[in-house]
This record gives C-alpha cells, sequence and structure tokens, in this order.
C-alpha cells in the first residue's frame, strides 16, 4: 500500500438479490452490478468513470460512499481498510468521501433555505458549533461554489434558484465539509449544454484550488475530456479500459470505448464520419454472457472471445484495456 | 467569477409562512372555514363573558320557565331545569372543542408516529405496526368505545384518552405511505452521504414533507372526535356534570323534549355540531388545495385562437433544401395570457420554411421558446396560450385559422409529435401494440382487424423492434425501445411532418445513437421532414439540413448547418458554440454564457440577448433588433449585423 494513493479499491463487487429462478429452485439470481473492480485515486487526480446506464457506476459510488455494503473485496482510504467500519467511522467518513448527486431538482429539500440546506452537513458533523463561525464557513462554500454573493442566496429556497444554481448550492452542501474526494454522479446530465460547462469549470478551480480528488461518474465520454486525468471505462460491473485521459481519447482500444466515442456528436457538419453504433442495449446483470462480457455486441468479435474472459492488459505504463485482441 | 453579477438580485426573501398565507387567504372555502371555526372557538374562549346566564346555576329559576319558547330574554329557549339554552350552548362549545381538539391531539400523535417509523424503518417493524394498524382498523369503533366508557369512570378525560387512542388508525396508514414516498427521494439520500442518522433524517427531512398532510387530517379527525364525543355524550355514557352539545341532546330527549314540541331545545346543539363539523371540513377541504395545488389547466387543451393583426416583417426565404415545401411559418407569434398581469410574449414573429425530407434543428436553452412555437404549430398551446399573430401553412392550410375538423384532419396524419420523455408516456396496463393500432384507428379508416395488425407489425419493424415484442407491456421494454415504438407511433398514420422534441434527452449516449440514427433513415426512406427540437449542438451538427436558433422567443439566427457551425453571425450562436465540448481539443478551457435566459414575464426592452451578450452596445439595450437578411437566406436578428 503506498500513501499516493488516496483511495483503493480492491476487487470489489457488489451483488443484489433478485429472487429465484423459480418456485423450487433452490438456486438464487443475482445482479451482479459490480463484479471485480480495481482502482486507484491518488491525492488530487479527477478521475472519470464512464459507461451507459446499467454498468454499475452509480452502485459502485454508493459503495465507495459506504451506503451499500461491499459483497466482496475492499476499500481503502488514506491507507486504511474502510470496507466494514463501524457506524461511527463510517460518519467520519463521510466527512472526507462527500458525493455530489444527479438531479439537482431532487437532490435538495423544496422545504429548506439554501443557508439551512448548506449549514446541516455542520450541525450532522457537530463542527463549527458557535453561529458566526459557522456562517462564515457556509459562506465561504456558496461563494467557492460561485454563487457570489452569497448573501443573496442563503434565504432562498431551491425552487427559486435555476438548475445550475441548485446544482452549486449541493456542491457548496459537499465542499462546507472539506471533504477529500468528491464522487460527481453524473451532475451535469440533467442540465442544458450551455450551463454544464460552467458547473464542470467549477470542479475543475476546485480540484485545482483545494486539491480535491474528484470521481467523476458519466455516460457521456464528451464532457470528460476537459476535466479528467485518467477515464476509466466501465461495462457490465468490469472496468474494460482504464488510462491517461488523452491515450483513452485519441488512441482507445477496447472495442467497447471506440463504439462510445464514435457516437459522441462532434459540433461540426464537415465532420461528419462513420458511427461505431452497437445494436442492442448493456444486457441484464443477472445473466451474464460467458466468455467476455462484451462478445455478444461486440462487432470485432472472435470465437475466443466466446470462452475466455480477458484481463486487463498494459498497453503503456499509464493504459491497459481488456481485450482478447490485444494479447494476440 | 464574474458570472453571477448578472443574474437576477433575490426578490424580498418570501418566508413560507408569508407566502402560505397569500394562496390561502384566495381560497374561499379555507377562509369561510377559519371564520367560523374562529367564532366558535371565541365564543367557548370567552363563555364566561358571553353567555347571559350560568348554566349550573339555578338562582333564579321558576317552575313556568320549563322549555319557554325563544324570547328576547332567552333567545334559545329555555331547557326543562328552565335554564337558558343559550348559554348551555355556549358553555357547550368549550367541552366540545375541548374533546375534539385533545382527542385529535393524541389520535395526530399516535397515528403520526407509527406511520413515520414504519414508513421509515420498513422491514419487520412496518409489518408489525401496519398489521396492528389494520387489525385496529377492523374492529368497529364506537362498540368498542361504548364498551371502554362504561367500564371507566365517567370523566371529560377519559372520554378524550378513549377517543383519542381508538381514532389514529387512518392517520397512521396515510403518514405511512406519505413517509414512503418522501423516503425515496433522492434529497434523503444526499442526507445520508453527508453522513446524517435516522434521527436527524426524519426530523429535518420526513417531517416537513408530511406535515401538510399531517394538518390536513388533524383538522378532519378534530371533526370526527367532536361527533364522536356528541354519540357517546347522547347515548348517556358522558360526564353528566359536563355540559356538552352531546350532552345537551342526550337531556332534551330524555326528558321529553320532543313530546312538548321543544324543538329549540334540540336544535342549538345540533346546529353547534354542524356548524363545527362544516367549518373544520371546509378547512380541510381548504387546506388541501392550498397544500396540494393541482394543475387548474390541462397543458395540451386547445388554445384560444385570436390572430390580431398580420405582422409586417417577412423577410425573403429561399431554399435551403431544392424540394417541394410542406409546412411554412410566417410571422408566428404566441402570447400567454396570466390573470392580473400583462400578457407574455413566448414566440415572436418567427418564420421558417420546412421541406420534404429536410430535418430542422430548432436549437436554443430551456425557456427559450422552442416547446412553445411547435405547440402552436400544432394548435396544442395551453388554454392560456394563444396565437397573436402570423400563420402556419400546412400543405396551404393555414392551421392558425383551421377549423376543428381540419385542424384533427392534420394532426398525427399531416403532422405528428415525439414528446419530450414520451417513453414514460405509454399506458402500463395495455400492450405496445394495442395503443399503436389505438391511434391508427383514431384517425383512419380500417379495412379488418388482420389488415390493422399487420400494419401494427409493419410499423414496429420499421422501428427495429421484432415482431413478437407487439404483444408485450411497456414495463417489459427498454428506454431506448419504448422511444422506439412512440416513434412507430408517431409514424402510424404516415405523416409528412415529425417533430421530435428532445426525443434522446433521457437516453444513454449509446442508445441516442441508435435513436438518432433510426430518425435520420426513416426520414430518407419515407421522405419525412422533421422538426428536430434540442439543447444540444452536438446532435444537430450530425443530424440536420437546417437550423433555427431561438433565444427569448426571438429568431436569432437562421440558416443552412454549415453557416451556423461555421460562419455563425449572431453572438448566441457563437457563444453556444464554445460552450460545446469539443473533442479534437480537449484541453481548451469550456466557456460557459454568464446569466441565464430571460423570463418571458420580464423581457428586457432591447435586444434580449443584450444582458448577456459579450458584443452589446448601447443600442442593444433600448431597441429590439430587426430580422437581417444576410444573403443565401441567412437571417440574422442582431444590430452588428446591420452595420457591417
Amino acid at each position: 500500500m503506498t500513501d499516493d494513493f488516496i483511495l483503493e479499491v480492491r476487487n470489489l463487487k457488489k451483488y443484489f438479490q433478485a429472487g429465484r429462478p423459480g418456485w423450487f429452485s433452490r438456486r438464487e439470481n443475482f445482479i451482479h452490478a459490480v463484479d471485480g473492480v480495481n482502482l486507484q485515486l491518488r491525492r488530487g487526480e479527477v478521475v472519470a468513470l464512464v459507461g451507459e446506464s446499467g454498468c454499475g457506476k452509480s452502485t459502485l459510488a454508493l459503495t465507495l460512499m459506504l451506503l451499500e455494503e461491499a459483497t466482496e473485496g475492499s476499500i481503502f482510504f488514506e491507507g486504511k481498510d474502510i470496507t466494514h467500519a463501524a457506524p461511527k467511522e463510517r460518519k467520519a467518513i463521510r466527512q472526507r468521501i462527500q458525493m455530489v448527486f444527479q438531479d439537482p431538482y431532487e437532490s435538495l429539500n423544496p422545504t429548506q433555505t439554501i443557508e439551512e440546506i448548506v449549514t446541516e452537513p455542520l450541525i450532522v458533523h457537530g463542527l463549527s458549533l458557535e453561529a458566526n463561525q459557522r456562517r462564515q464557513r457556509v459562506v465561504q462554500a456558496l461563494e467557492d461554489a460561485g454563487l457570489k454573493p452569497a448573501g443573496d442566496y442563503l434565504h432562498r429556497f431551491p425552487h427559486q434558484l435555476s438548475g445550475g444554481q441548485r446544482q452549486r448550492v449541493v456542491i457548496a452542501g459537499a465542499l462546507v465539509l472539506e471533504p477529500h474526494i468528491l464522487l460527481a454522479d453524473e451532475p451535469v446530465s440533467m442540465l442544458d449544454v450551455s450551463i454544464r460547462a460552467e458547473i464542470i469549470n467549477l470542479l475543475a478551480d476546485l480540484r485545482r484550488a483545494r486539491g480535491i480528488s474528484v470521481i467523476f461518474i458519466t455516460h457521456d465520454l464528451g464532457t470528460v475530456g476537459y476535466f479528467a486525468d485518467r477515464i476509466a471505462v466501465m461495462y457490465l460491473g468490469r472496468i474494460v479500459e482504464i488510462g491517461a485521459m488523452r491515450e483513452v481519447l485519441q488512441d482507445p482500444r477496447h472495442p467497447y470505448t471506440q463504439a462510445l466515442l464514435s457516437v459522441i456528436p462532434v459540433p461540426n457538419p464537415r465532420l461528419r464520419r462513420k458511427r461505431l453504433i452497437l445494436q442492442g442495449e448493456t444486457p441484464n446483470p443477472v445473466n451474464l454472457p460467458g466468455g467476455c462480457r462484451f462478445h455478444p455486441r461486440c462487432p470485432l468479435a472472435i470465437e475466443a472471445c466466446r470462452h475466455t474472459d480477458p484481463a486487463l492488459t498494459p498497453i503503456s505504463a499509464s493504459h491497459q484495456a481488456a481485450c482478447i485482441l490485444l494479447q494476440q | 467569477m464574474a458570472i453571477q453579477e448578472l443574474e437576477l438580485k433575490p426578490a424580498i426573501p418570501a418566508s413560507p409562512l408569508t407566502g402560505f398565507w397569500n394562496v390561502f387567504r384566495k381560497n374561499r372555502m379555507a377562509v369561510a372555514g377559519l371564520v367560523m371555526l374562529i367564532v366558535i372557538v371565541i365564543a367557548a374562549v370567552f363563555a364566561d363573558a358571553l353567555a347571559p346566564y350560568n348554566p349550573r346555576s339555578y338562582e333564579g329559576v321558576q317552575a313556568e320557565d320549563i322549555y319557554k319558547p325563544p324570547s328576547a330574554q332567552h333567545w334559545f329557549g329555555t331547557d326543562d331545569a328552565g335554564k337558558d339554552v343559550f348559554s348551555s350552548f355556549i358553555y357547550g362549545a368549550r367541552n366540545s372543542l375541548i374533546v375534539g381538539f385533545f382527542a385529535a391531539f393524541i389520535s395526530i400523535f399516535i397515528g403520526g408516529t407509527f406511520g413515520i417509523i414504519a414508513g421509515f424503518y420498513g422491514g419487520w417493524v412496518e409489518n408489525f405496526l401496519m398489521r396492528f394498524t389494520d387489525t385496529m382498523l377492523v374492529i368497529p369503533d364506537l362498540p368498542l368505545i361504548v364498551i371502554f366508557v362504561a367500564l371507566t369512570e365517567p370523566s371529560l378525560w377519559n372520554i378524550i384518552l378513549v377517543i383519542g387512542l381508538l381514532g389514529w388508525t387512518t392517520t397512521a396508514r396515510i403518514v405511512r405511505s406519505q413517509t414512503l414516498a418522501v423516503k425515496s427521494r433522492k434529497f434523503v439520500l444526499r442526507a445520508r452521504a453527508i453522513g446524517a442518522g435516522n434521527w436527524h433524517i426524519i426530523v429535518h427531512h420526513i417531517l416537513p414533507l408530511v406535515m401538510p398532510i399531517l394538518v390536513v387530517n388533524a383538522i378532519l379527525v378534530i371533526s370526527l372526535a367532536i361527533l364522536s364525543e356528541s354519540t357517546l355524550a347522547f347515548l348517556g355514557l358522558s360526564d353528566p356534570l359536563a355540559i356538552s352539545w352531546g350532552q345537551m341532546l342526550n337531556f332534551a330527549f330524555g326528558r321529553g323534549a320532543m313530546s312538548v314540541g321543544a324543538w329549540w331545545a334540540l336544535v342549538a346543539p345540533g346546529f353547534g355540531i354542524v356548524w363545527v363539523v362544516l367549518a373544520l371540513t371546509l378547512l380541510g377541504n381548504g387546506l388541501e388545495q392550498v397544500l396540494n395545488p393541482r394543475l387548474e389547466s390541462h397543458h395540451l387543451m386547445r388554445g384560444r385562437l385570436t390572430v390580431q393583426k398580420e405582422a409586417g416583417e417577412t423577410p425573403s426565404r429561399s431554399a435551403f433544401v431544392k424540394t417541394p415545401v410542406v409546412l411554412e411559418v410566417q410571422n408566428l407569434s404566441v402570447e400567454y395570457v396570466n390573470e392580473g398581469k400583462p400578457p407574455a410574449r413566448a414566440v415572436e414573429n418567427v418564420s421558417f420554411q420546412l421541406h420534404e425530407g429536410e430535418m430542422m434543428g430548432l436549437v436554443g436553452e430551456s425557456g427559450c421558446g422552442k416547446t412553445t412555437l411547435m405547440m402552436a404549430v400544432n394548435r396544442l398551446l395551453p388554454s392560456a396560450g394563444q396565437i397573436v399573430g402570423g400563420k402556419v401553412l400546412f400543405n396551404g392550410v393555414d392551421m392558425a385559422t383551421a377549423s376543428d375538423q381540419e385542424l384533427a384532419d392534420i394532426r398525427w396524419q399531416g403532422i405528428s409529435i415525439i414528446f419530450q420523455g414520451a417513453m414514460n408516456a405509454l399506458n402500463p396496463v395495455r400492450t405496445v401494440g394495442d395503443q399503436i393500432a389505438e391511434a391508427i384507428r383514431k384517425h383512419l379508416p380500417v379495412e379488418s382487424e388482420a389488415a390493422l395488425e399487420a400494419r401494427v407489425v409493419e410499423l414496429l419493424e420499421l422501428v427495429g423492434i421484432a415482431a413478437e415484442h407487439k404483444d408485450h407491456y411497456p414495463h417489459q421494454y427498454s428506454g431506448g425501445m419504448r422511444q422506439r415504438a412512440m416513434i412507430a407511433m408517431a409514424l402510424s398514420c404516415s405523416p409528412q411532418v415529425v417533430i421530435a422534441d428532445e426525443p434522446t434527452t433521457a437516453l444513454d449516449v449509446m442508445i441516442q445513437a441508435q435513436i438518432l440514427e433510426l430518425l435520420d433513415e426513416l426520414r430518407r426512406k419515407l421522405g419525412l421532414a422533421v422538426i428536430f427540437v434540442t439543447h444540444d449542438l452536438g446532435v444537430v451538427a450530425e443530424m440536420c439540413d437546417t437550423v433555427l436558433v431561438m433565444y427569448g422567443g426571438v429568431t436569432a439566427e437562421y440558416a443552412d448547418v454549415d453557416t451556423i457551425y461555421n460562419a455563425p453571425r449572431h453572438p448566441y450562436t457563437q457563444e453556444l458554440l464554445k460552450a460545446f465540448p469539443d473533442l479534437s481539443n480537449p484541453e481548451k478551457r469550456l466557456s460557459s454564457i454568464p446569466g441565464y435566459p430571460p423570463k418571458l414575464d420580464a423581457l428586457p426592452a432591447g435586444c434580449r440577448f443584450a444582458p448577456r451578450c459579450p458584443l452589446a452596445f448601447e443600442r442593444c439595450k433600448t431597441e429590439l433588433p430587426r430580422l437581417h437578411e444576410t444573403g443565401n437566406g441567412h437571417i440574422v436578428s442582431c444590430h452588428l449585423v446591420e452595420n457591417q
């Protein structure tokens, strides 16, 4: 274990029960939401976790937040195994790992004022109990999240703000605890394109100013280039490709990554190109296909793909992908 | 960041209470109930001062006073003991209300606690509490109360306790279901992620959202408790020394008021009960409406129509696409009428042409009038919206003035719509094939059931759904498949124009790509003209021939797709493009457009984009720019274009 990593995930698995296939069957079905993920996050690093709905990226985030109990594997935070931390410890860890949710319309309590929302984490953790000091931290967090002057917002309610402003409030509510890690679960997918840039730039600034490590979860490879140091592509509960941002974007090696990249719209009609559109949808993670999990949809699949489940293969020092074609 | 300087300064912070009062006082029913309740509460509280006689004292009562009819001395007459009924009525109000309020408090407390705990913790706790509640619910209340009261001392407090302890079951059930709903909302998960414990979440997040329902319920429980008390007292099970309305009825009935024709001795307490129950019911219903406002007008009601004027300015149009025009919108303006406010201009003087096989992108941020424009084209505006100028020509018919019959013919067969979030618009209890068949049957004559079925299969296959999924229900479809089914439904009557309103917004990138590919293929195969409404410029660049950029209800820029992306003239288009991530240059910092689009009821005086425009100058603040044509049909509404 190197102290270099603020968060390390080893062979993490999270299965959910999905009932029995038949009334009298003894075998139980499991949803393999996260199925053996290895991931390291360095201090101040931004890792983008990319994949379609149902690939397990949100479950992975909830498991990292200790909101879901891991089925197998372990999570190390600042060198300490926190996988099965006691409730008291969990609370202390949550102060350091904060989350930003997808839907800013739903993730704020409509009956609370902005001040109450941002103050709440301090109260929960018993921090800054002196009223003046507390107010100061709240104002600071709001201004850091780009809501300036904070005084204009303190007494407003979520419904009086726009989507972008609400997402800033959610971010302020996370920042007020001075976390070391921010888990952002699709923080911009519900926002207009013109506002997405603001939120992404805000996260980039926070990383620079405060050295916060960020895990940025998204289904849209297009928004991550601006922001991530590394990109991890997930498919059916596994990471199929991981590497430095430039390497993955410019030289994707897994066919799934290649397809994801090819369907990102390019804002220039002169650059229209052939898109590699995968047919069908991510199969359900109850009955996983044998061999490589991507082979039923893979345009390059060969016979061997039906039998062999490929492991991540190094392509360069900072780039790995899990595809049989790379091993040959 | 300098972004926020432009944002709206907050209005006076509206406290939730003032906001509540402002809505509440507009609800006549609730106000009437409240006034009625206040009157009776004041009477009860100041009974000592208001009652002309002491109902317990026999001082000055004479034998001939028994059952005297109403007079100036005794407004409600006298009772069997010659005492003043009006005084008893006022004192009776006090006891009836005390029982009502305290019993209701007990019920609400128990029911609320059970409901919240059961809903929040779930599992065996919920099972135990709710089964217990069910058991209590099926035991008939009144006999049980009668038994309990008969077994205990007949005192007011025993009555309160018994009524309170037996009246909580409905509250528990209502509160539990509300708690379940609140618990599943995202802000509760967020609170957990912050590190909050169960108690904190219940107090700060569940309770405030359960409260409105609890309040409404409490008011109805009070009236039930008052009724229960009256029943018990009437049956002679109450404290004989405590005067209540039920007690008055009991005495009057038992002591021959009916036989001597002394109706007043019965009517007065009866009136009191009716008055309070009515007051509480009115207040409860009113509060429910206030706290739980439903939409008053249906979103898709046919809009009123008042074409007031022919707009003056018609920029010449040249075809970007050389096929026949199917849909032409000329100088269309739409207003929303709001009670007591000046009308809001949602769409102002918009013109465009759509050719056969053309795909036009309609682009702009949320709230720029895109959806309103499309609804106006199909005459599907909500009732507050009206077309106030311009024409919508579909194959020569002006939709803006067409009759209902003409509209019915054009809708779906001429122009159909794939709605935003449409994949949630399928009826969950009917098969997808059935719903497509219904759409066809509504608009076209059907020769035979077999032909209809063949058509449904053909449509499903057209959108890439295998025939065997025809008899499946929507929940068996994935999100992408449901969206395909909605496209099949939009195509069911072979329209010439399809309006796709953000058809891929909630979908994953890969499914989005599949749907876009499908739309593109269908347009080539069927010669469809498509209007593609979106805020995503990338998708437009991939798909469209022409682009109309809207801002604040007006056309900002209208041109062919290449011009829009490679030679945009309007600063809004330029800024939108800069805000779009470009993978070919990932290290460039994204720029964003400071501020937000204008509210339609508070449009700036000059150019609507001026407050956010990096190039704005003095004239932009005062004068709305004309639509300028810069050649080849390229239309721009910006003063800068004129200067060049």
